[in-house]
């Protein structure tokens, strides 16, 4: 009885991100007309000169000297039956092009999300427990230092001390590229190289969730229902780990939902640092080029990720806490 | 290593993963040569675009008729022989009988026949230039290609190497629609390593051709091209030895230095004689006051060219002359008899220039401004743009420094010609036919036809220079022809050129015989092998 009413409501959330995903990539598609420049005169650019016939004709190939209208209009035609085009840059349909860069980015991305949510709550659960000592100002003091240190930077240093200094992992990649490891050892592998980008990734995140958990902890614990549960007789540990931390975690959940989009863009920088075959790299290059098809993929297939993300937050919600209903 | 103190501080996962090292540090590379290339290729079609990257993967897998040592003198390839008639009109060349592409089958005429005319003549960004004089080709027999032109074309016999006109199969890229072809990124050559496969973003793999024509060629079994976006990361990546080559800007000038102390790293400048990049401030000669030549005159007198190589390109460079490189000065085409701007006394001669032109200093103590649009590629054209309005600064003129991405930027120049000064640098290639003609000659004069005469500046004597050295087969006489178009160019100077550009290439000293032809990582790397 209890799973129907949870897809109904799934299929219902469903159908509601369809337009609000075309809406972005409708958005996104006029934005990207204001940008100087197509990909024509970039191709162009990019073979050090060429003949005018050549860029008239690559124009007329890809459709650029149509109206901005219909190509929006081809554009939005083809995207509700999931054809996503044809990247010319790339000599590769677009859908083939992000299969191939998805799962990369899922792998970091969860990593990354396992890390901090994990990381963050528990040094903020920490913190919170040992209010105003010298540990409690060790940990939110390293939060600070993490939260505004830039990500690349970050990164570099790892890469100079773990990889050149210590030469514990390597320096960037997924995989060992004169060894082609299989199987087991190809798992292995690319854990090995994901440490640090992971490590770099989350870093910024487990700072901003060490606060914020450390401050939900402290508001909780004031709050009349852990008066009740002292005043029931449970001990101390009980009361924050069954009650308090159940509550405080929610806000966590929330921010994190919210921000897999931010995650997203923040991963151009890690990828780029750590050489890591992810969709902000792509996207990146993407934009770059003015290679729209792509990038307006990227997009299409960043609001369907951003969509489910949240979907599945709102369901973690229900069992953290049941008086929650959908 | 210490394992203890990792399993304390982190996490299961990573202690997990702690364990493993050993078994991946072990890794030794055996015959693998691990090369950098920056940025990945959009595609591995050379025979499509010759953006810088796409060559680097693509002369490994094509062969073409010839190839050149270092010197510039043409070598055989799959043509064994050439030959050239007297006048220049027809030339012929003798295939090898031997020679088989990565699918096995053999390489024929028809084959060379198709890639000249039905691709590098119609698809070829250059090639509709390089070959326009070829009329028609003629197979006599399987082996034997007679090229006929209608005017002598000597630079043409610059241009047969397997990066600038690919040999394809024709049997491949002979069906469907060459510009969106299925073998694009899959290609198919002659060459010595085969395509195996591109994981994108991350690598590219050949293999070794054990079928290659030059027997017991080549020696490596593989090469992986690798794509690290970050040029810090690449450089630790060379310093760790898991990437062993690194060339044509992947390397950041000022990390050159630092590799080259490295005692497993050997840092040369050699293996570009054949690109010859040469630096430059582009002036808009289309506008108030750069179409004034004293003006011109002043801001080339007031740039110190010896300051921008060293402390720019951290020494990386040579003084230009003109548009043309002194590669060429073996073959007798260059001259540095032109007008020297690279003197003592520059600021003041440039002061009394813009004095004589009416341009005198306000009471701000500026003659007048122009914006000047930093190149968007690496970090050295954003120091180049500061300098550049330094010493401007110093003879009175204001500079503004503008800073967009390279679309905008080529459709600024390129296209409306909405600048007045911007700083860029165009390759020599293998012939100034190639390579200089289109910086300063009329017809080059093109809205939306990039990397071309971008000053709007044309001289006649220039053009008419231009087209007699196309077509002189005589080296003396074409040197004769250039000195004239050169001295006018520097007269006029609507490009102030600044330095012949040399990238810092790094090798492992593991490898040898890496850079043994003038085009560098352009070339097969057929002899490349282990020490």
């Amino acid at each position: 009885m209890l799973h129907f009413p949870i897809l109904k409501y799934i299929l219902r959330r469903l159908l509601q991100a369809i337009p609000v995903i075309l809406g972005v990539v409708m958005l996104c598609f006029l934005m990207l007309q204001l940008a100087p420049g197509d990909l024509a005169t970039v191709l162009a650019g990019e073979s050090g000169g060429a003949t005018d016939s050549y860029i008239s004709e690559l124009r007329i190939r890809y459709g650029l000297d149509q109206p901005v209208y219909v190509q929006l209009w081809v554009y939005m035609k083809n995207i509700a039956l999931l054809d996503l085009g044809f990247s010319y840059r790339h000599n590769m349909s677009v859908m083939q092009l992000l299969l191939e860069r998805l799962w990369p980015t899922l792998l970091l991305m969860g990593a990354t999300l396992f890390l901090s949510i994990g990381g963050g709550v528990l040094s903020g659960l920490f913190a919170a427990l040992w209010l105003n000592t010298w540990k409690d100002h060790l940990i939110s003091i390293t939060a600070i230092i993490a939260y505004a240190t830039p990500l690349f930077w970050v990164g570099l240093m790892l890469i100079l001390t773990f990889s050149l200094a210590l030469d514990l992992f390597p320096t960037s990649g997924m995989e060992d590229v004169v060894m082609f490891y299989e199987g087991w050892a190809q798992v292995v592998d690319i854990a090995h190289h994901l440490v640090l980008p992971a490590i770099t990734l989350s870093l910024f995140y487990i700072a901003l969730y060490t606060r914020l958990m450390r401050a939900t902890m402290l508001e909780q614990r004031g709050l009349d229902y852990v008066v009740t549960a002292r005043a029931k007789g449970l001990t101390e540990s009980q009361v924050t780990f069954r009650h308090i931390l159940r509550n405080a975690i929610l806000p966590v959940v929330t921010v994190a939902g919210v921000q897999f989009g931010a995650l997203l863009g923040g991963s151009v920088v890690v990828e780029s640092v750590f050489g890591w075959p992810g969709l902000g790299q792509l996207a990146f290059d993407a934009l770059f080029s003015r290679d729209y098809n792509l990038l307006l993929g990227i997009f299409f297939l960043s609001a369907c990720l951003v969509v489910i993300v949240n979907l599945i937050v709102d369901i973690i919600y229900v069992f953290l806490d049941p008086r929650i209903r959908i | 290593m210490n394992f203890n103190i990792f399993r304390k501080t982190f996490f299961t996962l990573i202690l997990l993963i702690g364990g493993m090292i050993s078994i991946a540090a072990s890794a030794k590379s055996g015959g693998t040569l691990v090369m950098l290339v920056q940025p990945e290729p959009p595609t591995l079609a050379s025979y499509l675009s010759t953006s810088g990257p796409i060559g680097t993967v693509a002369a490994k897998v094509y062969d073409g008729l010839l190839e050149y040592d270092l010197d510039l003198q043409p070598q055989p390839s799959i043509a064994e022989s050439w030959t050239i008639a007297p006048g220049g009109l027809k030339i012929t060349f003798k295939i090898r009988k031997d020679v088989k592409f990565h699918d096995g089958k053999p390489l024929t005429a028809k084959d060379v026949q198709f890639s000249i005319m039905n691709v590098a003549k119609v698809t070829h960004p250059r090639g509709p230039n390089t070959f326009r004089s070829v009329t028609r080709i003629d197979t006599p027999d399987s082996h034997t290609v007679i090229l006929n032109l209608d005017k002598p074309a000597p630079y043409m016999m610059m241009a047969f190497s397997g990066y600038e006109t690919p040999i394809l199969p024709k049997h491949i890229f002979g069906k469907g629609d060459l510009r969106a072809h299925p073998n694009a990124n899959k290609p198919i050559g002659s060459g010595p390593y085969k395509f195996i496969q591109w994981k994108k973003g991350s690598l590219i793999q050949l293999d070794k051709n054990k079928n290659y024509w030059k027997k017991g060629q080549p020696y490596l079994d593989r090469i992986i091209a690798r794509f690290i976006p970050d040029a810090s990361t690449r450089t630790a990546a060379l310093e760790k030895g898991e990437a062993h080559f690194a060339a044509l800007g992947s390397v950041p000038f000022n990390d050159a230095k630092k590799l080259a102390n490295n005692p497993n790293l050997t840092v040369t400048t050699k293996g570009h004689e054949m690109i010859s990049p040469v630096a430059e401030i582009l002036l808009n000669t289309r506008k108030a006051p750069l179409n004034d030549v004293k003006v011109r005159q002043a801001m080339a007198y007031a740039i110190d060219r010896n300051f921008v190589v060293n402390n720019i390109w951290f020494g990386y460079g040579k003084v230009a002359t003109g548009p043309m490189s002194s590669n060429f000065a073996p073959s007798g085409l260059y001259t540095d008899k032109v007008k020297n701007y690279q003197v003592p006394n520059g600021v003041e001669i440039a002061n009394k220039l813009l004095d004589e032109a009416g341009y005198k200093k306000k009471a701000n103590g500026y003659r007048f401004e122009v914006m000047h649009d930093s190149l968007p590629y690496s970090e050295e054209w954003k120091r180049f743009g500061e300098y550049i309005q330094q010493a401007w600064g110093k003879i009175g003129i204001k500079v503004k420094i503008r800073l967009e991405d390279v679309p905008s930027w080529l459709k600024r120049i390129y296209t409306a010609n909405d600048f007045d000064t911007t700083g860029g640098y165009l390759y020599n290639l293998s012939d100034p036919v190639v390579g200089v003609h289109r910086a300063i000659s009329s017809r080059a004069i093109k809205k939306g036809r990039v990397f071309s005469n971008g000053s709007g500046w044309s001289h006649p004597k220039v053009d008419e220079m231009f087209d007699k050295a196309t077509v002189e087969p005589n080296l003396k006489k074409r040197g004769e022809y250039y000195a004239i178009a050169l001295s006018l160019a520097a007269e006029n100077i609507p490009i102030i050129w600044t330095h012949e550009m040399n990238f810092p290439t790094v090798i492992n000293n593991k490898f040898k015989d890496v850079i043994v032809s003038p085009l560098g990582i352009y070339s097969n790397f057929d002899r490349v092998k282990l020490k």
